[in-house]
């Protein structure tokens, strides 16, 4: 090999410069660009009456279908597809709404064969599942579900696979809304990955920094543990600690040769633990200080 | 119910046009070329921008997807000329040290000249600083295939440098 700065080459480097294009160019790949944003063909994001089919869709029965309609879109910001097919006696026959990228298709009780809503079967046989795009979006869909009518019957919590929350809505479907795992932490070796918070009594911990910072909380997954909501870096609470205090957790690319280094430098390290989100283990610095290490 | 990440590609537009284009113009250097690769970028740039995980929607990242769409360029030039050149057989694959200054108005003539895969092998790797194994993956290539490449593309842009060198009207 060569040394690369002596390749005459590199005399061909050449930075970006900008330069404006003719603005009828400009003007005319605007509107193009803002026609192929509007456009729902292709898109997964755009709630649309132009959502297609899928192989699978449910339809459902309800107790009132012009409220149902209504409901759902303030509840789930559904959209209506077409009119409804509204029979002789009154009764919606057919209905349709994309919510998202699928369809739900309902209508109004028919007891002469035997199609009932849940609340009048006396209560449902299965659960609706509503993907949505991220942890928060559970919380909020879930308060607008309420707000419209719905009964909450599983608040939002984080669970391995994502956090999810139920609902009945008022003709007694279940509703299950979730969301993904968020993404994982892309702390770097070094960086603050998360807080603790160690206290005696959470009730009042999270009674005092809910009144001051706001926090809300969802119990954690031990006992009397605490995840704070919508912090960063993501952070917790656990009760019954002797000495109260907050302990930062460091993320490192090797733990094993992190615990290592703790002890040659005169700290204590503790021994690793193998948790759902990665290996941990408790450490304590020279002068005494109280940290964890993580390699998640 | 998601908010559409690709709106974000209208709050960037007026910032991000000159430097796509300014990019474009400055490695193809033709108007009407470049101005058709920008509105393919932009467009493209929509169905990208709606890919999971969503990328970050910023010039930068806008300009990779220009230099995707100017790779595709080239490499759909060099199918169709295929066929109408001679292999290249001038200058072989070895290198020796070539010790000059290169005078850049005279090597963007050059590179002009040059056919579509040897100006994209070199433009990749030396006007936007690539490294080998980021250049072989937007031509499609093997990364020793684009070493290779890169050999006689160097070799390509030497004979035609000389030649240009000794007689400026070489090049017109």
């Amino acid at each position: 090999m060569t040394d690369p700065r002596s390749d005459p080459f590199w005399a061909l480097s050449q930075p970006i410069t900008p330069v404006d294009p003719d603005p009828a160019f400009a003007a005319e790949l605007r509107s193009r660009l803002e026609r192929a944003l509007l456009a729902p063909e292709g898109s997964p994001m755009t709630t649309t009456t132009e959502a297609p089919a899928h192989t699978l869709g449910s339809y459902i029965a309800v107790n009132d279908a012009r409220s149902a309609l209504d409901f759902y879109e303030r509840a789930f910001g559904a959209r209506r597809r077409g009119e409804p097919i509204v029979m002789e006696d009154g009764r919606i026959g057919h209905a349709e709404l994309a919510i998202g990228d699928s369809v739900l298709m309902l209508a109004d009780e028919f007891a002469e064969i035997d199609l009932l809503s849940p609340r009048t079967r006396g209560g449902p046989s299965q659960s609706l599942y509503l993907r949505v795009s991220e942890p928060a979006a559970v919380d909020a869909t879930v308060r607008n579900a309420v707000e419209a009518g719905a009964r909450l019957e599983r608040p939002a919590a984080d669970q391995p696979y994502g956090r999810n929350a139920v609902v009945v809505d008022p003709s007694g479907h279940r509703w299950m809304i979730a969301s993904s795992p968020a993404a994982a932490p892309t702390a770097r070796h070094g960086d603050l990955a998360y807080l603790t918070h160690a206290v005696a009594d959470t009730e009042r911990a999270r009674a005092f920094y809910g009144a001051v910072l706001g926090w809300t909380f969802v119990p954690g997954r031990v006992e009397d543990g605490w995840q704070i909501e919508g912090t960063n870096p993501p952070a917790g609470m656990h009760g019954g600690a002797a000495t109260p205090g907050i302990e930062p957790v460091y993320q490192v690319d090797d733990l094993t040769a992190a615990l290592v280094a703790v002890r040659d430098h005169g700290g204590q390290a503790g021994e690793s633990q193998q948790q759902p989100y990665g290996r941990i283990a408790q450490c304590v610095d020279d002068q005494g200080v109280h940290f964890q290490l993580l390699q998640s | 119910m998601r908010p559409d990440p690709a709106m974000g590609l209208l709050d960037i537009y007026d910032t991000a046009l000159p430097q796509v284009h300014g990019y474009l113009l400055s490695r193809c250097r033709d108007r009407t070329l470049a101005q058709d690769l920008t509105g393919e970028t932009f467009l493209a740039a929509v169905t990208a921008a709606r890919r999971q995980p969503t990328p970050p929607i910023t010039t930068g990242w806008l300009i990779g997807v220009a230099r995707h769409k100017l790779a595709d360029h080239w490499r759909r030039a060099e199918r169709e000329q295929r066929g109408l050149r001679l292999v290249h057989a001038a200058g072989g694959e070895i290198e020796d040290p070539w010790d000059v200054e290169i005078d850049t108005v005279v090597a963007h003539q050059v590179l002009d000249a040059l056919g579509p895969h040897h100006r994209a092998a070199l433009t990749l790797r030396y006007l936007d600083g690539l490294p080998v194994a980021q250049v072989a993956g937007h031509l499609g290539r093997t990364l020793h295939a684009t070493e290779a490449l890169l050999v006689r593309a160097r070799a390509a842009f030497r004979a035609v440098y000389g030649a240009a060198d000794e007689d400026p009207e070489a090049l017109r």
